[in-house]
């Protein structure tokens, strides 16, 4: 092992002196809260009233095996995610190509169209509370073209498809943004070339736009994934916190949020399922970048 | 040369390190006055005037304290719990009996049995209530009011079917409630919720327990068997139904006052609540009907607590000492917005006499209170969660407990 001289030394401790502030910025507010949850989620935990721990063992990540919430809240997690991220995806995509032909007031449309990105979550959520209330705009409307009214919030079947709803309203124009960007990438001569192979609008979306668009679709895929696992405001705001009518709205981050500060003493609970979490998220990710392989495209 | 570099190095981390914590520190104000905050729900604007009044009296008599009011108005249970975490709860607060039990365990309320002295005479209060802040022999909270539930009845409904009183036993409440009941104009004999809250009383009225030693034991027969009337009325008889099949949300006091339902069983709140909204409402008040000869009849009481960690413990003390004594609890409860805790300040303020309030005061002697341990939040949840499917007549109510109770059962074992 080579010595460090004298100069090498000092110049090092100099380096690190000037990342002190930015390490204990990291260190305070990242990386020792990681490691107390990873030590909170082996240990029974009592926050209140003087902090008591009791260590558990792998107590905590055995007990979602038996917890039906827990289940309930994955199923409900799944069925959100596997319906919300293609559908904000593909929707992001057509608005994108749409606004991107060069119709008229394409500007305007642009701006309009991200408008509900702009407006807080909580605001938005309380607005369609609004609509989706059993004598409100969305009922009545449905009412006039004489489809069946719900009863959106309080009916178990119908409450997580709500928030679906508003979900894929609210986030798709900002993956939409994402598109229009890269949308701007894709050179004209492509498109060209398929004209005079005689290629119509559709055949130059599917053969064209998509594929050159892929490594962002795998970008959006991948945000999408892990925003839409981690829905916890609007169902908390919808169901006042309970995650009900019946736990339809349950939530996993809901039920780590309940478990932390609802139920006294499950806080150690509370950040086991959360780990959880992070790895069902980590697993999602992972299982997406290998079936969408960014394959080189020119 | 070198070591002005080293220096100027240190120096300037620091600066950026002081930058940083600067944030943290917190200015503490030099006065004379101890300060005090107290944590409570918002209630009607006339409610808060009320308890401004008091505070401001209780300052006046105690001019070294000065009282901050500091109102959560939402998610009030959470709030205070995540402010008691971080050391930054008010010294003293609302705690509702109900939750009481689970926080007691944390040692987060400090006991008061070193507090109470000869001249605050603890006997003076309705025993159920004081007990509900109990644990052993430990008082941890002092009532500050309370209501039970009484049987509103509405006496134009009652004459036009003919009925001169109001129901003594539940057999006769059925009985007049199939002549009050006309589905076609939505008017049901009994408005009722369908929530264990308004009806532990009768759970429990057969010997059964809906908790054993932490555990839900609802399913049991003698439980299920003192409840099914309640489902009978609703599913056999069609002369009950909740306040959201007519449309009033989850208010019992809107179905009776918009005539919905001809008999509610609420409390004092509903008494304020009725004068305000409807009222040219004829209505009267009796004893809850009793169930096999037996009376019986829910009570909900809400104390103050002082923090554990408080800095100011003695003049926290002495709000507590203030407002439940007996001259604060007679001017907070003067209007009539909730019920006196302490006999004494009932009788001056004649809340016996009173013809509405009267079968409420009643009611306190015999009264269930609505606290059964630190496990009941969970027990609640899982039995209003599935009762309601048998209110509405899906399934067996005892098939429906069953499945509750176990679920119920698991989730205690995950809080364990």
């Amino acid at each position: 092992m080579k010595m460090l001289s004298k100069k090498d030394r000092r110049e090092a401790g100099q380096g690190y002196l000037f990342l002190l502030p930015a390490l204990l910025v990291l260190g305070v507010f990242v990386i020792a809260p990681i490691l107390y949850a990873v030590f909170l989620s082996f240990h029974k935990v009592e926050l209140i009233g003087g902090a008591t721990y009791e260590f558990r063992g792998l107590d905590n990540f055995m007990k979602v095996t038996f917890d039906d919430r827990a289940i309930i809240a994955l199923k409900n997690t799944a069925i959100y995610v596997a319906i919300v991220v293609p559908t904000q995806t593909f929707l992001a995509l057509v608005l994108a190509a749409s606004l991107n032909a060069g119709l008229k007031g394409q500007k305007f449309f642009r701006i309009v169209y991200f408008l509900p990105t702009l407006t807080s979550s909580a605001v938005l959520t309380l607005i369609f509370m609004w609509m989706y209330n059993q004598n409100g705009l969305i009922n009545y409307v449905l009412k006039f073209l004489n489809l069946p009214t719900y009863n959106w919030i309080g009916d178990p079947d119908v409450a997580l498809i709500a928030i679906m709803i508003m979900n894929i309203w609210a986030t798709a124009p900002f993956f939409m943004v994402i598109y229009l960007a890269a949308l701007q990438d894709i050179p004209d001569s492509h498109y060209e070339a398929a004209e005079l192979d005689g290629a119509g609008p559709i055949q130059k979306f599917w053969h064209i736009t998509v594929p050159n668009l892929r490594p962002v679709t795998s970008f959006v895929v991948v945000m999408g994934l892990i925003g839409t696992f981690q829905l916890f405001d609007q169902s908390y705001i919808f169901s006042g916190g309970s995650g009900g009518p019946n736990n339809s709205t349950l939530t996993v981050v809901l039920l780590i949020y309940q478990y932390a500060f609802k139920t006294l003493g499950t806080m150690g609970y509370a950040t086991a399922i959360a780990f959880m979490l992070a790895i069902i998220i980590l697993v999602a990710t992972l299982l997406q970048r290998k079936f969408s392989k960014e394959e080189s495209l020119y | 040369m070198r070591r002005t570099k080293w220096l100027s190095t240190l120096s300037i981390s620091s600066l950026l390190l002081a930058t940083i914590l600067s944030g943290c520190g917190n200015e503490e104000s030099q006065s004379e006055k101890t300060e005090i905050v107290l944590s409570g729900w918002g209630g009607n604007p006339t409610e808060k005037k009320l308890l401004d009044e008091v505070l401001s009296d209780f300052e006046k008599e105690h001019p070294h304290i000065d009282v901050k009011l500091n109102t959560i108005s939402d998610q009030y249970m959470d709030v205070l719990k995540t402010r008691l975490i971080g050391g930054t709860a008010a010294d003293v607060f609302y705690l509702d009996a109900f939750e009481a039990p689970a926080l007691i365990e944390t040692g987060a309320v400090e006991p008061l049995n070193k507090y109470v002295t000869q001249d605050f005479e603890i006997a003076d209060f309705e025993k159920p209530m004081l007990d509900a802040f109990k644990k052993g022999e430990e008082l941890y909270g002092l009532p500050k009011d309370y209501s039970t539930l009484a049987l509103f009845y509405n006496k134009k409904m009652f004459k036009e079917a003919g009925i001169t009183d109001p129901p003594q036993t539940w057999e006769e409440m059925e009985l007049a409630a199939k002549k009050l009941t006309d589905q076609e104009k939505q008017v049901y004999g009994l408005g009722m919720l369908p929530q264990i809250e308004r009806m532990y009383y009768m759970a429990e009225s057969r010997g059964g327990q809906v908790i054993t030693d932490g555990r839900a034991t609802f399913a049991d027969d003698k439980v299920v068997d003192a409840i099914q009337p309640v489902v009978d009325m609703h599913v056999k008889d069609k002369t009950a139904a909740t306040p959201s099949e007519v449309g009033a949300g989850q208010s019992a006091g809107e179905m009776f006052g918009r005539g919905n339902a001809a008999m509610v069983m609420e409390g004092n709140w509903n008494i304020p609540f009725l004068e305000d909204t409807f009222p040219e409402l004829d209505y009267g008040t009796a004893e809850l009907p009793t169930i096999n000869g037996k009376k019986g009849t829910m009570s909900f009481t809400v104390g103050y607590a002082m923090n554990a960690e408080s800095e100011h413990k003695k003049e926290s003390w002495e709000l507590i000492d203030y407002l439940t004594g007996k001259e604060g609890m007679k001017k907070w409860t003067s209007k009539g917005f909730a019920l006196p805790t302490r006999k004494s300040v009932a009788a001056e303020l004649g809340f016996d006499q009173d013809k509405l309030r009267g079968p409420l005061v009643s009611g306190a002697e015999y009264a269930t209170v609505w606290q059964d341990g630190p496990t009941l939040p969970i027990v609640m949840n899982n039995f209003n969660n599935q009762f309601l499917s048998a209110y509405l007549g899906d399934r067996p109510l005892k098939e429906a407990l069953k499945d509750a109770e176990k679920q119920a059962n698991r989730e205690i074992k995950v809080t364990e």
